[in-house]
């Protein structure tokens, strides 16, 4: 086995306006970072579209209808004041929730263990009905419905150490025992949610990390309170929301974490993922604005998921 | 990175009162969920650079307290100021 990459040609035609943070020149550093030599026994595919059908298991109808009726044939939409389409947006944004859903797939069916989505637009920060904070479909939520939809899982994981709260991801999940979601975060800032005693129906747990707290906090974090949750709930499957904007270089969050750090939390929830979910881990990428930082993180990510593929 | 008060100059010029009060906006603006993704960090820097001003405030004052209680006790002892 080795570890599948998915990646799609329209992750580039998702434009954003001049000066935004979330740019095409992110995936640009992600295809870099993968076409690197050390990089070459990774599998390569190309990541399928979602249909509506799936996206509307973690989204409204009427939602994902006006996602793709906001769709401009030319200029750019502002969905909010973070958050634009593009002409080529809506096949991006199909194809980043498509990349889930195949990854999903390829680990449930033993063709690898561990797959990562190299995609964006990110989709964290997508509710059930709302599009906000960069993102339009939640690619991570639409993944984890089609592994409960399709492949009959009772139980499903998400792990997000973006540095911002997974707001989306735990609208979609708040009621749902079948899934079981973590958030770590910087704490203030956006959403402005993720407190720890949202709870939801005991499936979500969230960790606020203060500013400038660093890699040391966010461990002790995961040792003490997101690891042992995520082992007792013995997941059949682990999906991580894989962002790198904790970096100590990003220019959106002040968590200050290191390369090293990236690659811890992906070994920890990796581990735990041998142990009580058959190995099955997928990851998406979420965000990560500092472009150095973003590759750098990414590869210790990414050398953290070869070697959780390559473990007995 | 945070910033320092230098990127906020007009925060030197504020009083402890004004800045105390913008900072509790600033604090209910990130906890509201309303402010952008991008402006979010940059609202948080402004307050952070509030909280230094009002500590670098609340210290003189404290140092000012310290110096009136020596200047009682004939220049022997000083007592810590106590906010409570």
């Amino acid at each position: 086995m080795s570890l599948v990459v998915y990646t799609h040609p329209s992750s580039h035609a998702h434009v954003t306006p001049p000066g935004h943070p979330e740019r095409v020149a992110r995936i640009e550093t992600v295809d870099g970072v993968l076409a690197s030599a050390e990089y070459d026994g990774l599998v390569r595919r190309a990541a399928p579209a979602a249909d509506d059908a799936a996206l509307k298991r973690a989204h409204e109808p009427g939602y994902v209808d006006a996602i793709i009726a906001a769709a401009p044939t030319e200029g750019s939409v502002a969905l909010d004041p973070d958050t634009h389409m593009s002409p080529g947006s809506l096949e991006a944004a199909r194809h980043a929730a498509g990349s889930v859903m195949a990854a999903v797939d390829a680990v449930v069916a033993g063709e690898t263990r561990a797959a990562f989505c190299g995609v964006r637009p990110c989709g964290h920060h997508a509710e059930r009905a709302r599009a906000m904070g960069f993102c339009l479909f939640n690619n991570v939520a639409v993944g984890a419905h089609h592994a409960l939809a399709t492949h009959g899982m009772d139980r499903v994981a998400v792990v997000d150490f973006d540095v911002h709260h997974g707001n989306g991801t735990q609208d979609i999940f708040e009621d749902d025992a079948r899934v079981f979601f973590a958030s770590s975060h910087q704490m203030p800032l956006y959403p402005g949610t993720g407190h720890p005693h949202e709870t939801g129906v005991g499936n979500i747990v969230n960790v606020a990390l203060g500013p400038m707290t660093g890699g040391k906090a966010m461990r002790d974090a995961y040792t003490a309170t997101v690891l042992p949750q995520l082992e007792a709930f013995a997941p059949e499957l682990v999906i991580i929301s894989a962002g790198f904007d904790a970096h100590v270089n990003d220019p959106l969050a002040n968590l200050n974490w290191l390369d090293s750090d990236f690659g811890w939390v992906t070994t920890e929830i990796c581990a735990v993922a041998r142990r009580v979910a058959g190995g099955r881990v997928v990851s998406s990428l979420e965000g990560g604005y500092d472009l150095e930082g973003l590759a750098d993180s990414l590869r210790a990510h990414l050398d953290a998921l070869i070697a959780h593929d390559a473990a007995g | 990175m945070a910033e320092g008060n230098d990127t906020h100059p007009d925060i030197a010029t504020l009083s402890f009162e004004a800045a105390l009060a913008e900072l509790n906006e600033v604090v209910d603006r990130l906890e509201g969920g309303e402010v952008p993704l991008e402006e979010s960090i940059r609202l948080y820097e402004r307050g952070e650079a509030l909280r230094r001003h009002c500590e670098t405030q609340l210290d003189a004052a404290e140092l000012k307290v310290e110096k009136i209680v020596q200047g009682r006790d004939g220049g022997v002892q000083t007592a810590q100021f106590d906010a409570e």
